[in-house]
């Protein structure tokens, strides 16, 4: 095994250097090899990789990082899209609750949260699944996603869940880069350009809200909603971690979430649990509402209710 | 291959400078992981062969998206977060033979201790890179880096387990190249700059271990893994498996590298694997038992782990191969003078790392997302990608292994020294 | 308010952290405070519509009276054309046993008969329980007699299709009525069926065709 150590001949080590360099070369060659797709897939540019997190950006890095993202969008998805920072309004808290008694499980709104959010048409992806439930019970190992036919079915009732904007998030407890966080009107937001996509937080959520983009969205031009929030449904980059964020872009504005505007029977309710005459606030005093899952004591701020 | 680059923080008094002997050391320690019989070629090619192939599939997950991976939104990680917990596991077990040779002052077990450590250098390694090849965002890693990014540090325990797995990586290069430095120089060691360090590790391999075992114990929502059990079982399968592969190690560098491996560090580890194999048999009866006796809703992962929901069943042959392989070791590690019979003792090794590999990684990983936390059954198989990336990574930790083995060997036996045959007799 | 919460259940673990942060030369940044200064938002350019508008409902209905003219012109005849003068059958509960008009009428509301909500003394608007007349365009009043949960939840926005603005000081809110969605004579919602279904990434053929390929699911068994 040390034969090297000592009764080498010098031209016997000197070959032995020749081969070693040559293998060396030819390992290094291959390694060039190997890693060779990295170099012929989408470029990422300087400026996207060296960018600061959300919270560390001045206005002026803000107006540069969005007007790069726009351009972004442009070059690859040929879309004009209007990239806004949409900030929390001062004392709001969003609530929201869903009255089970007539929600019908016609799934209205995950299609509506598809085309508002941008999500990828190959997979079909939205941040709401809708569980079909037999009545009797609230166990969710009782429910189906994946349910057919005409709705409501007989002695089935329907909930929906999607992010449910926890006080206390366990997904931003484990993101070890803070590329999530609760912001002060209650939304729990993700940094798309910040996230390092390890996924812990997908593990973390007891509610699956969160979603990963195994591969760049795929949205066609023409059904792009150009109208976008850093912090919401632009375009998302390929493997970063996304979820829910009560259509920030709207709800900072002061308008209703695509899904409850696609509710047809009016099931949800959305609105400012710090406004007294609050519709959410109504339902909140007067209702016995509940949570999922209370015993995880991740207190989200989404409730159900049944009124019959 | 240069894992021997330990911070060169030993700053003692010399003849010769550290500026001229480290140099050397460093050269020295190359040429002898690079040299070696035909077989020992092969070896290494092979395994950077397969390296390879497993960075060429990398390179095609990150640019392409992990779309090729199996993994799905409901089914997040997979295998490559499987063979990080295992390879954590392999690593805090390697280092188990620091105990009996520096707090029991074993003498015949402090030479072997060497390869113990090398073990854990090369799993920790393998460890980072199955991380790295985890991430969505590869090349956003920077934004760990505490003053650049921002560490979320003390809240997530991906920030523990970073600073922990790390930290343990230089500690053992530290240890080993310290250790190897000294003996390459004809000197002894200075027990103040490895004895301390040596005391940590062996705390830090335990927190390692459970550590990781936070990452997943810490998860309210999900019952699978959110068991105080978890970590005690970590490490007593930690126990199992590092140990196992040593004395494997062993075996292999006494047929084929002509090494006379004493057997009293072998017993020991036969005699650490006897017990603590048993311990986690026992700990899996009791969270078995908890899970089916009571049963209620915590109970589907289990049930689908062990029995299959359905149609869905792609993990029970997997964890029943697991238990039948731990029982059957532990039936084998209770025979007596095991060691003398190397073939029995192969197959007790082999039957025990690899019942853990399955238990640790896709036996733990997958059911805590089967079902979702929505109760829907989505399953996972890892996709081929996937397998190439892991037999890489897995190949890449062989290799600082055996590169590891090769350079301690001679400078063990005393065949590589800074100044040769002079100083020969200054050993021991 | 949420934020206060959280930074309370950080401070348990401030105190013995700190030590291992110092130690550890590292920035304690996982509880930081978000310090931002919210700036509340402008108010809506003069003109804009705010507050809540509720979508109108058809008037007096029109009863068809033959088919079109040449012009494709409705026959139609105001409801009081014909009961003016006939005498009203007070048990009447359904169209379709009637010799002239409304047959293809088939009422399913309960054990309520056509005078129950039509006003016998004028059959241009509706009645209430009380007997007080009321327009068509007030019809949610009349449903609100009986439909009390509803009418309630309606009120506080839990009940009803709605869009627009949840505040509404920044912009309109339009609500639906009841009879939009509703019809009075066979109120119950109609039965939907689902055209979306997210499926995520679980039920996509996955790229890298391998044997064990598992992309499926399989439900829960209702029958356990």
């Amino acid at each position: 095994m040390s034969e090297n150590s000592t009764a080498e001949t010098k031209s016997g080590l000197s070959r032995r250097r020749l081969v070693k360099g040559l293998g060396a070369t030819l390992g290094v060659t291959a390694f060039g090899a190997a890693l060779s797709p990295l170099f012929g897939g989408p470029k990422v540019s300087a400026d996207e990789l060296m960018q600061r997190h959300y919270k560390e950006l001045s206005p002026e890095d803000k107006k540069k990082v969005l007007e790069r993202l726009q351009a972004e969008a442009k070059k690859s998805y040929g879309a004009d899209v209007e990239i806004g920072d949409h900030r929390p309004t001062p004392n709001t808290k969003f609530v929201y609750a869903i009255n089970l008694s007539i929600c019908n499980g016609n799934g209205n709104c995950v299609e509506a949260c598809h085309r508002e959010n941008n999500h990828d048409r190959a997979s079909k992806e939205s941040y709401i699944r809708v569980l079909e439930m037999p009545k009797g019970t609230m166990d969710m190992e009782k429910g189906s996603t994946t349910y057919t036919g005409t709705v409501p079915a007989k002695d089935k009732f329907y909930l929906p869940v999607q992010c449910q904007q926890c006080d206390e998030p366990p997904c931003v407890d484990v993101c070890p880069v803070q590329a999530t966080w609760k912001e002060q009107d209650g939304i729990v937001v993700v940094d798309y350009n910040w996230c390092i996509g390890c996924r812990y937080c997908m593990a973390a959520c007891p509610y699956h809200a969160r979603r990963f983009n195994w591969q760049k969205p795929d949205v066609p031009t023409l059904e792009i909603n150009k109208k976008q929030s850093y912090l919401s449904n632009r375009i998302r980059p390929q493997g970063v971690v996304e979820k829910c964020h009560f259509c920030l872009h709207r709800t900072r504005e002061g308008r209703l979430p695509a899904c409850l505007e696609a509710c047809p029977t009016g099931a949800r309710v959305f609105g400012n649990i710090l406004a007294p005459k609050s519709n959410i606030r109504w339902i909140l005093e007067n209702k016995r509402v509940y949570v999922l899952k209370e015993e995880l004591g991740t207190k989200p701020s989404f409730f159900y209710f049944f009124d019959k | 291959m240069s894992d021997m680059l330990a911070p060169d923080d030993s700053p003692k008094p010399a003849e010769a400078t550290h500026w001229d002997s480290y140099p050397r050391f460093l050269m020295r320690a190359i040429s002898a992981a690079t040299d070696g019989s035909f077989l020992f070629y092969a070896w290494m090619t092979g395994l950077t062969a397969v390296f390879l192939v497993g960075v060429n599939a990398w390179a095609h997950q990150v640019t392409s998206g992990m779309i090729h991976t199996h993994m799905t939104d409901h089914v997040s990680w997979g295998l490559y977060i499987a063979n990080f917990t295992f390879m954590v596991g392999v690593a805090a077990g390697g280092v188990m033979m620091v105990i009996p040779a520096y707090l029991y002052k074993d003498k015949r077990m402090q030479d072997v201790v060497i390869i113990g450590e090398l073990l854990a250098i090369a799993a920790i390694v393998a460890c980072l890179m199955f991380v790295v090849a985890d991430l969505g965002r590869p090349d956003r890693g920077w934004h760990m880096l505490p003053g650049l990014g921002r560490f979320n540090f003390p809240i997530s325990m991906l920030t523990w387990d970073v600073l922990v797995l790390n930290g343990y990586l230089l500690l053992n290069l530290h240890v080993v190249g310290y250790l190897l430095y000294t003996r390459f120089l004809g000197k002894k060691p200075n027990p103040k700059w490895y004895k301390p360090f040596i005391l940590i590790s062996i705390v830090w391999a335990i927190s390692i271990h459970t550590v990781t075992a936070f990452l997943y114990s810490g998860l309210g929502g999900r019952p699978f893994w959110n068991s105080a059990l978890l970590a005690p079982r970590f490490l007593t399968s930690a126990f199992v498996s590092g140990p196992a592969f040593i004395l494997l190690t062993m075996v292999v560098l006494k047929r084929f590298g002509k090494v006379n491996v004493p057997e009293g560090p072998m017993n020991t580890l036969v005699k650490i694997i006897r017990v603590t194999i048993l311990i986690n048999l026992l700990m899996i009866i009791s969270e078995l038992f908890t899970e089916f006796y009571a049963g209620g809703a915590h109970t589907s992962s289990a049930r689908y782990l062990f029995f299959g929901h359905g149609e869905a069943n792609a993990l029970v042959p997997w964890i029943w191969t697991a238990i039948i392989f731990n029982v059957v070791a532990a039936l084998v590690f209770l025979k007596p003078q095991l060691v003398q019979n190397t073939r029995l003792l192969v197959v007790a090794c082999v039957l025990a790392f690899t019942g853990m590999w399955i238990e640790k990684g896709m036996g733990l990983i997958v059911p805590g997302f089967v079902p979702s936390t929505l109760h829907e059954y989505v399953e996972y198989v890892p996709s081929h990608l996937e397998w190439r990336v892991a037999a890489g990574v897995i190949a890449f930790g062989l290799l600082v292994y055996s590169a590891g083995i090769k350079i301690a060997i001679p400078i063990l036996r005393g065949e590589m020294r800074f100044r040769q045959p002079a100083e020969k007799a200054a050993t021991d | 308010m949420a934020r206060a919460e959280r930074s309370i259940s950080c401070d348990w673990l401030r105190l013995p952290v700190a030590l291992v942060v110092l130690l550890m030369g590292l920035p304690l940044t996982g509880c930081e405070q978000d310090t931002e200064v919210l700036v509340a938002p402008a108010p809506p350019p003069p003109g804009t519509a705010t507050g809540v508008r509720i979508l109108p409902v058809p008037g007096v209905p029109r009863i068809e009276a033959g088919p079109p003219d040449v012009h494709g012109a409705r026959a139609t005849v105001a409801c009081s054309t014909c009961h003016s003068m006939k005498e009203p059958v007070a048990s009447q509960r359904s169209g379709a046993t009637l010799a002239s008009f409304h047959q293809g009428l088939e009422v399913s509301h309960a054990s309520l008969t056509c005078l129950s909500c039509h006003n016998e003394k004028n059959y241009d608007t509706l009645r209430l329980a009380d007997g007080r007349s009321i327009a068509y365009e007030q019809v949610q009043e009349l449903c609100a007699q009986c439909h009390g949960t509803q009418a309630r939840n309606y009120e506080h926005g839990a009940h009803g299709g709605m869009s627009g603005y949840w505040d509404t000081t920044r912009g309109e809110q339009v609500r639906n009525q009841c009879t939009h969605c509703h019809d009075p004579h066979d109120p119950k919602f109609p039965h939907m069926r689902p055209k979306f279904k997210a499926r995520d990434r679980f039920l996509v053929p996955m790229n890298t065709g391998s044997a064990g390929a598992k992309g499926e699911v399989a439900r829960s068994g209702e029958g356990r």
